[in-house]
């Protein structure tokens, strides 16, 4: 399969009254972009607002972040199965908003988390800090279920996304990148001497807000199974997931997978990137062991040499990246696994719920619980309610002079289990 | 396979699972919830879910719902370890159950039910 | 700001005195003078520091005389009170650097004094100290010198100066169980590609969390001649004389028993029984052998298939005890063991 990812750089976001983008600078309506919010009658209302890098400005909650892309050329649309209708994405054209991300944020539960500081000290453990950010921050109605308004929130997200992604249909990309894997046999006879590897992702799929979805498939009533890398590019999956902030992945992450894209780098090179499998990591001990089952028999069957696995989330996927890791190496196939720790605030607890001889190879996105002090910020979006009591946060976190401590497990992305950051720790 | 029943300390899953399961509930803190999963695991019952399910930390949330074996089936070794571990891993985190407005103890209340109620479509497939 | 304060440590060896001919050279101090790899030290440290005296010390004096040199240097140290107290590099040298690893450790723990010290990491010294005391791992001999105090001074000065230490790859001191982050170079992903083509090429790749060690033990050589061996009984199966007299916990032990089983050739109902709340205790209760089998082993004695039961056991509660406490009681109870002249040890588990 073949994806031809075009890349438009937005340098600059602005509102005005007609959307469009002009010169790498994005304009919103905001009138219109509010009336595509609100067409779900479960959010009663909605603020827009940009915030750029450097700025002084805290966005917080924040639920998703969402690159904007539209579909040029090939089959599909922009998150199957979700927003476009179920049709195989990841072949012909794409084009993507670089630079730029629509970031959903507001209450949806009372320990609401996810922080992203625009400057200063926290900045530097969020990645969303460098991009011009179109933060959309709901109200439901009254009385709306907690998981009516997530999927609320979540689609609208979407929603925006790919309004925005449309108004690049016309446009010339300022760079084009393609990305292609083959068959089986086919990539055989054409990397005879190259290592075969894949990528394992491993997908939370515990409950409310806790959930991924593939082509709009709940992860966690699935069976692993196999994808074509450049499927994720065209939003095959996206995220339900709003715990754990410092090491879920957003939407944005799952377009942007860093190890699908580092792979494909040396594809062809170094290696023959076979494929990603996708597992989940489920509560129910039973469907651990058949995920994990699954995950080692595809990596013998597909013959591959090594693999990659990612996690998300802390505690009971533990146990899944390490049953993928012992089982997958039992078959023979090397495995790295990227994984994040909770070692204590004194860094001096075991990092990991779970451990085995077997992961001689890891990557880590550092200690979430490291404590860090965020200094005030001129401006706030969304709302300093749940500071307090964000994961990492206590009663203490907001203190008198505006500045939060908080441990880096309040921050969005800071401890990526895909290894999308530089955080790391020793 | 045998049945299961649900140790929890959360009043929202004796409400919503207690008709049609088997329910042990007993008011008692996150850490002690998994002691008394673990003494039961210790007398030969089975762990079926994992005792750190969901992403909200260990003593951020109040509640913790297990599902477990209804009838000891003897000394499991991974139930051991994983109890073991996730009793370790309370150590980690800051006790803050005691500092939330009540609607927040609802939404926690809420997710534990829900991570538990994931669980049980596949407990009921066997 | 005046300068940092450093008092120097190092061996009869490194002070030109003399080789292993010479190890046995007590403990003195040379206020005011830079000796060896001080002048190294010295050069890094520029104006910022200064080694305000050097304390030699032979190797096999400090170690046959541990106490006494231990309280000389010691007294040595606080008479300067230094900012910072720096032993060797000791580089593969094995007394050197558990005398290193002491000292320094005595240092921090009796006078409050930061200590940082230097070492090959197969230094027996190592192992014993690189979780207490800042550790520079260093090339494994003397020629590594150069590069050893480039990363031996700037952390001594920073220690000095209470700067936030960076992670153990950054200042090139060894892991020793806190987790420090920082950022890399490369983000994670790219970073798990290297490490998976070197895995694949079977080159040398270095995890960025090792696993905690699995303690797996070699088994010792078989017995000889089992009839002239002392056996001893250790359990985790909580077998205590009845009513538990030193309250051994049911689950997350705390200590460990020593009982005398001199004479006894049964444990019965009435003299023996669990602490273990980990197990169903009715049939360890009414016979306690079923658990620690000192019938059979009575037995075994009296036909000579065993030269004889030790006459003491140890024993502890199994149930969730820590790795880190049953580790820590067999490091003491074996010592006791082996003092005793035991042979061999049945453990037996529930």
């Amino acid at each position: 399969m073949k994806l031809e990812l075009g890349n438009i750089f937005i340098k600059d976001i602005q509102f005005g009254t007609e959307s469009k983008i002009e010169n790498g600078v994005l304009t919103v309506s905001e009138e219109a972009v509010k009336a595509i919010v609100l067409e779900d009658e479960k959010i009663k209302s909605v603020n827009l607002d940009i915030a750029k890098p450097g700025e002084s400005v805290r966005i917080t909650p924040v639920k998703d972040v969402i690159e904007p892309r539209v579909k040029v050329e090939g089959r599909g649309g922009i998150f199957p199965g979700v927003i476009a209708k179920v049709d195989t994405v990841g072949s012909g054209k794409t084009y993507a908003l670089k630079g730029m991300a629509v970031v959903t944020a507001g209450k949806i539960v009372g320990f609401q988390e996810g922080i992203i500081d625009m400057t200063g000290p926290g900045a530097d453990y969020t990645p969303f800090s460098k991009l011009n950010n179109l933060v959309v921050v709901c109200e439901p109605v009254e009385g709306v279920k907690q998981h009516d308004y997530e999927k609320a929130v979540r689609i609208a997200g979407f929603k925006v996304a790919v309004y925005l992604g449309e108004l690049a249909r016309e446009l010339t990309p300022d760079e084009t990148k393609v990305y292609e894997t083959y068959g089986i046999m086919e990539g055989k006879e054409k990397f005879p001497e190259l290592p075969r590897v894949a990528y394992v992702q491993m997908l939370q799929s515990q409950g409310l807000l806790h959930d991924t979805y593939v082509y709009g498939v709940d992860a966690k009533k699935t069976l692993s199974t196999i994808m074509c890398p450049t499927e994720i590019m065209d939003g095959a999956i996206v995220s339900g997931n709003c715990v754990s902030a410092c090491d879920k992945n957003p939407t944005y992450v799952h377009e942007n997978n860093p190890v699908v894209h580092d792979l494909f780098e040396e594809h062809g090179k170094t290696i023959n990137f076979v494929c990603q499998i996708i597992t989940n990591e489920n509560v129910y001990l039973a469907d651990k062991m058949r995920s994990s089952d699954w995950t080692a028999k595809m990596c013998r069957m597909l013959d591959l040499d090594a693999v990659i696995v990612s996690q998300e989330g802390f505690g009971n996927p533990d146990t899944d990246l390490i049953m993928n890791c012992k089982k997958i190496e039992a078959e023979g196939v090397k495995t790295v696994i990227i994984t994040d720790e909770y070692a204590g605030r004194d860094g001096k607890s075991q990092s990991l719920a779970d451990a085995d001889v077997a992961a001689d190879a890891v990557v880590t996105g550092g200690n979430a619980n490291q404590v860090i002090v965020l200094p005030k910020m001129d401006k706030v979006i969304g709302t300093l309610d749940y500071v307090n009591t964000i994961a990492g946060g206590n009663e203490h976190s907001l203190r008198e002079d505006g500045t939060i401590e908080v441990e880096i497990q309040a921050i969005t992305g800071a401890t990526n289990e895909t290894g999308f950051g530089y955080l790391s720790a020793r | 396979m045998g049945g299961f029943m649900i140790i929890t300390n959360n009043t929202l899953v004796k409400e919503k699972f207690g008709t049609d399961y088997h329910v042990e509930y007993e008011e008692l803190s996150f850490e002690d919830t998994l002691k008394k999963v673990r003494d039961m695991i210790y007398d030969g019952y089975k762990l079926l879910t994992h005792p750190l399910s969901g992403s909200v930390k260990p003593k951020e949330t109040p509640y913790k719902s297990v599902l477990m074996s209804e009838k000891p089936e003897g000394l499991d070794m991974q139930s051991m370890k994983l109890i073991e571990s996730a009793i370790q891993a309370c150590g980690k985190f800051q006790d803050r159950t005691g500092q939330y407005d009540s609607d927040v103890y609802e939404d926690f209340r809420l997710i534990d039910c829900t991570l538990i109620g994931s669980a049980i479509p596949s407990a009921e497939c066997w | 700001m005046s300068k940092i304060k450093v008092v120097h440590y190092i061996n009869q060896f490194f002070a030109n005195i003399g080789g292993e001919e010479k190890a046995d050279y007590p403990a003195e101090i040379r206020v005011g003078e830079i000796v060896g790899p001080g002048m190294a030290l010295k050069q890094y440290f520029g104006e910022e520091a200064e080694i305000v005296a050097t304390i030699v010390c032979g190797d096999s004096y400090f170690n046959e005389n541990l106490e006494k040199a231990k309280a000389d240097i010691l007294a040595m140290v606080k008479e300067q009170a230094p900012d910072i107290f720096i032993a060797g590099p000791a580089f593969n040298a094995g007394r050197y650097g558990v005398a290193c690893g002491t000292i320094c450790d005595a240092v921090q723990e009796e006078l409050g004094i930061p200590a940082v010290t230097g070492m090959y990491v197969e230094n027996p010294g190592a192992d014993m100290f690189k979780n207490k005391v800042y550790t520079i791992a260093t090339k494994n001999s003397a020629a590594g010198m150069k590069d050893a105090v480039s990363k031996l001074a700037p952390l001594a000065l920073k220690i000095a100066k209470k700067e936030a230490i960076g992670a153990s790859c950054q200042e090139g001191y060894m892991p020793n169980g806190v987790r420090v982050n920082f950022f890399e170079e490369e983000r994670g992903s790219k970073r798990a590609v290297n490490m998976l083509l070197k895995k694949l090429a079977d080159k040398p790749f270095e995890t960025e969390y090792p696993m905690p060690s699995f303690d797996r033990v070699e088994p010792n050589p078989a017995i000889k001649d089992l009839s002239k061996a002392t056996i001893a009984l250790v359990t985790s199966g909580g077998i205590v004389p009845k009513g538990n007299p030193d309250h051994i916990e049911s689950s997350n032990a705390s200590h460990y028993g020593e009982y005398d089983i001199t004479g006894v050739m049964d444990l019965t109902e009435a003299t023996y029984e669990t602490a273990h709340g980990g197990y169903d205790p009715v049939y360890a209760n009414e016979d306690a052998d079923r658990v620690l089998p000192v019938d059979v082993l009575r037995e075994m004695e009296k036909n000579g298939v065993i030269g004889k039961l030790h006459n003491k056991f140890y024993t502890t509660v199994g149930n969730g005890t820590a790795v880190a406490s049953s580790k820590a009681f067999a490091e003491e109870f074996s010592q006791k063991l082996l003092a005793d002249g035991v042979d061999a040890v049945i453990l037996t588990s529930t």
